[in-house]
């Protein structure tokens, strides 16, 4: 046993010193030749991976050593505690892919989708390999709270059960909302849309108390035309930028400089994802044409990733507005610490609001604003495990100074997040946290399950109403 | 050259999706395509009017009407050949009609 350990070691250690980029260089090449990719597209996946990898380090280092001491004097000045820097989404997806176990909760997702198939209780097949990074994400945030690998599996099996289920739930919305045929096999099984339960329980209040509030909804194709430029990466970067500095006393040097590296770094982090996302091509494609062969001759809805409705015009309509709504509710939300930056533009937050609400803009707003807070709580929970994940796979810069932390104010699946570290902490085996996320789970289960009723619903009478047609 | 624009929402997964498939197929038929992948929120008239064919994902409310041919990608990221190979034959025929090299 002790040689097979000695030989494992001799083998393995000089590849696990190497560093995180050189690892899921192999790995994801690995993995690519085993689901039948080309030696050639499987490798150039994987040094794309290490060179983006390389990339976001470098971008975030740029990032935090230049909003570190501002956001210092800006605790200091203002007494507001804001000092995680959010990096958006780019960073924490090619972060999170850094992770070996990434691979593995791949794996299980497709394995899960596929087994859902097998027994009919999904007619959606997931080609979304990229958007595994949100759900490896809950896992590995689970695993930093406490939880052991065969727990974190559990737990995201769960959700992703859930998400799968919901993908055929919202399919007739999405046909409505796309004004498509119903042969259109668009759906998406995006974890954005796990908020949906809980916007539909603000839906119905509003249905209730303020449906008079629907006829001020406003043309939001005309609203996104007037802000223009504003609310492109670059310009947030900017006036972000300046914002801090103003409020952190720098000199106008400072705020310059804050205003254009802020500015850089938001357009790299851009630019740096689309690297990425052309890293797991291969993989995704190897993927998605092992799962068809293997159901030829069934017809399915297809998961993609959620900007097929991004043509929606509300999506950014409600994004642009709900962003200053959020600058100021992180400025006084209690027990929130994340400044909002590279994730202003609630890309993660609008596309659930837009499904449940069907495009309704005032109520989008509202229970948007409503709801912000969660997403800022779980962006100050999450910071400590993304600082340490950033750092595990190399993309952290060494020289910035310990209490610096990185997050993502408007991540996907905050409740998720939540139960993520409810689930982590029970691990540890204290007894009141046990209790918390067996209540937690029970309730995230019992929401959806209403949810699907509510939607059920919505989808009989998409049905009734194409029958009397 | 064709100039193609694809968008999505975050203008880095799908539309590349979009972008790669087509420049490598309408590259295999013969003709030099660029495409260029935004985000949906940033098209203006005035960027769209630069390029010769718009690919987005699904039906796509940009506020005003766009002033060149419109091809609808989506069934490019299903993956699927059988089910791309219409969009790429639709491209096809719209810079054969409109006459774009």
């Amino acid at each position: 046993m002790h040689a097979i350990i000695d030989i494992a070691n001799k083998v393995f250690n000089p590849i696990i010193n190497l560093g995180a980029a050189p690892i899921m260089l192999i790995v994801l090449t690995l993995l690519a030749l085993l689901f039948g990719v080309k030696f050639s597209r499987a490798l150039e996946g994987g040094i794309r991976l290490a060179i983006a990898l390389t990339a976001i380090g470098d971008i975030i280092n740029m990032l935090t050593s230049a909003y570190q001491k501002p956001l210092n004097d800006f605790v200091k000045s203002t007494g507001i505690h804001l000092s995680i820097t959010d990096v958006g989404w780019a960073p924490l997806g090619t972060i999170t892919w850094g992770s070996p176990y990434t691979l593995f909760f791949l794996v299980i997702m497709i394995l899960l989708n596929i087994v859902m198939l097998v027994l009919n209780k999904t007619n959606t097949l997931d080609v979304d390999i990229f958007d595994i990074w949100h759900i490896s994400f809950t896992a590995l945030m689970a695993m930093y709270f406490g939880a052991n690998l065969f727990v974190a599996t559990l737990l995201i099996l769960y959700i992703g059960a859930l998400k799968i289920v919901n993908s055929d739930l919202m399919k007739p919305t999405f046909n409505d909302l796309l004004d498509a045929p119903d042969e259109n096999p668009m759906t998406t099984t995006h974890l954005n849309y796990m908020m949906n339960p809980i916007i539909m329980v603000f839906d119905k209040i509003f249905d209730k108390l303020f449906p008079w509030l629907d006829k001020y909804d406003f043309d939001s194709a005309e609203l996104n035309k007037k802000i223009g430029f504003w609310g492109s990466h670059f310009a947030i970067g900017v006036y972000l930028g300046i914002f801090i500095g103003l409020l952190s006393k720098q000199d106008v040097q400072t705020i310059l400089t804050l205003a254009f590296t802020g500015g850089t770094c938001l357009e790299l982090f851009s630019l740096i994802g689309s690297w990425f996302i052309a890293a797991v091509e291969p993989l995704s494609q190897g993927i998605s044409d092992f799962a068809t062969k293997r159901f030829q001759g069934r017809t399915f809805n297809i998961g993609l990733d959620w900007p097929f409705i991004a043509g929606r015009a509300e999506v950014w309509a409600a994004a642009n507005v709900l962003a200053p709504i959020m600058l100021v509710e992180a400025l006084v939300l209690p027990g929130n610490h994340i400044m909002p930056l590279g994730s202003i533009i609630a890309m993660g937050v609008t596309p659930a609001l837009l499904v449940v609400t069907r495009g309704k803009i005032i109520r989008m707003i509202v229970i948007g604003a409503i709801e912000m807070p969660i997403f800022l709580w779980a962006g100050t929970l999450s910071a400590p495990f993304i600082t340490s994940v950033a750092k595990n796979v190399g993309a952290f810069p060494a020289g910035v100074g310990s209490g610096t932390q990185i997050a993502e104010a408007t991540k996907e699946g905050p409740i998720e997040q939540f139960l993520a570290y409810l689930v982590g902490k029970a691990s540890e085996g204290q007894i009141e946290f046990i209790i918390y996320a067996a209540l937690a789970l029970i309730a995230y289960g019992l929401i959806f399950w209403w949810y699907a009723k509510q939607m059920k619903k919505r989808n009989a009478e998409y049905a009734a109403a194409k029958e009397s047609n | 050259m064709i100039k193609i624009l694809a968008a999505c929402g975050a203008g880095v997964n799908s539309s590349h999706q979009i972008k790669d498939a087509l420049e490598r197929e309408m590259g295999d038929r013969g003709y030099d395509v660029k495409c260029d992948a935004v985000m949906v929120k940033d098209i203006t008239e005035d960027m769209i009017s630069k390029y010769d064919i718009f690919t987005p994902i699904a039906k796509t409310d940009l506020g005003f009407t766009p002033s060149i041919p419109v091809v609808d990608a989506g069934p490019i990221l299903y993956r699927i050949a059988a089910m791309a190979k219409p969009v790429y034959d639709k491209v096809e025929e719209t810079i054969k009609s409109n006459g774009l090299k």
